[in-house]
């Protein structure tokens, strides 16, 4: 691969890399030194990207192992956990936000945060990114049942805190 | 789309049973500025996962430096190991210059300097190592006549083993 097809077949792909890490990290400098991190992989190990059937999946599988490890030091370095940084980032709104319905954006968006790890990249693959069942089975090295479940709890984790947030204003 | 088709496909959603297309169904309609009440917080949800799709990286300057990462690196790399592999070479060979300049240099301390260089003369210093050479030539005579006088005693003690077997 040279680096004309490297920027314009891989590259490209770098908004939803970032997104996804974003979704581990909640850091929006972290989540862009991980997808530098994980392009400058690829472009090392472009000798093997022949062999790889769907690269884009492979470097979100990237994204995904690369940010754990972030994740990782972060908590070891660290003595505020990181779930709390994620409500800092989604409960401030901009002045831009502040209609009745960027609120209740930014109030999924905190339900979304506060989802166990797993189901939360789940949900983000599939609702946000819109991949396949398969495609996320590869990404997050998880079966087709587990992907599953872990979609359908995060869903109805999602639905379950929105009818509590508006039946009484949780 | 009509409502009741709409709570078919919610159902179907919060199930885990829609397909991509029919979850893009439904975010397209939630995106339309007409939403009854009681679906407020769905629509929310459906417009949240739009919104959050057009998060993006900033594209010109991220590109640019992940080119230059890419590209200036390994040119960069390829130059930093020459540069090392040479620094280790002239560090071997300075190593090297050192321990040649510290024996001589002892050498020159613990040799006396009266038996440097004794003879101005190259006649004279012929002269003079023939000299040592002959003395050291008859030290070596000496030496092989006092050997055969030993050996005498060797061929006696075959002849007494000799003598011994035989009885």
């Amino acid at each position: 691969m040279n680096l004309e097809s490297f920027q314009t077949r891989v590259l490209p792909v770098k908004n939803k890399l970032y997104r996804f890490a974003l979704r581990f990290l909640g850091n929006e400098d972290e989540a862009q030194d991980i997808v530098q991190e994980v392009f400058i992989r690829v472009w090392n190990g472009r000798e093997q990207m022949t062999e790889v059937q769907n690269w884009e999946a492979w470097c979100m599988r990237i994204t995904k192992n690369l940010s754990l490890d972030r994740i990782r030091t972060m908590t070891r370095k660290q003595t505020q956990p990181i779930e709390e940084g994620f409500a800092i980032m989604h409960s401030a709104p901009s002045p831009y936000e502040s209609t009745e319905a960027k609120e209740s954006m930014s109030r999924i968006a905190q339900i979304i945060a506060g989802l166990p790890e797993k189901q939360r990249q789940v949900i983000h693959l599939r609702d946000v990114e819109g991949y396949s069942y398969n495609e996320i089975c590869e990404i997050m090295e998880l079966d087709m049942n587990q992907v599953k479940v872990n979609l359908f709890r995060a869903r109805n984790a999602v639905r379950e805190k929105m009818t509590k947030i508006n039946a009484y204003g949780l | 789309m009509d409502s009741s088709k709409l709570q078919q496909l919610l159902q179907k959603y919060w199930s885990g049973e829609t397909t991509l297309e029919e979850e893009q169904l439904l975010k397209d309609h939630f995106q339309q500025a007409e939403v009854p009440d009681k679906l407020r917080e769905v629509a929310a949800m459906f417009r949240y996962y739009e919104q959050t799709k057009k998060n993006a990286l900033n594209d010109i300057a991220f590109d640019r430096t992940l080119i230059e990462k890419v590209t200036g690196k390994s040119k960069q790399g390829r130059m930093r190991s020459l540069v090392f592999n040479s620094m280790r070479i002239a560090a071997g060979v300075v190593v090297v210059m050192a321990a040649t300049w510290f024996i001589r240099k002892e050498i020159r301390q613990t040799t006396p300097q009266e038996v440097v260089d004794t003879y101005n003369d190259p006649k004279l210093a012929f002269e003079e190592t023939k000299k040592a050479l002959m003395m050291i030539s008859k030290s070596f005579g000496n030496a092989e006549e006092q050997a055969k006088k030993i050996n005498m005693f060797n061929e006696a003690q075959e002849e007494i083993q000799k003598t011994s077997t035989s009885d």
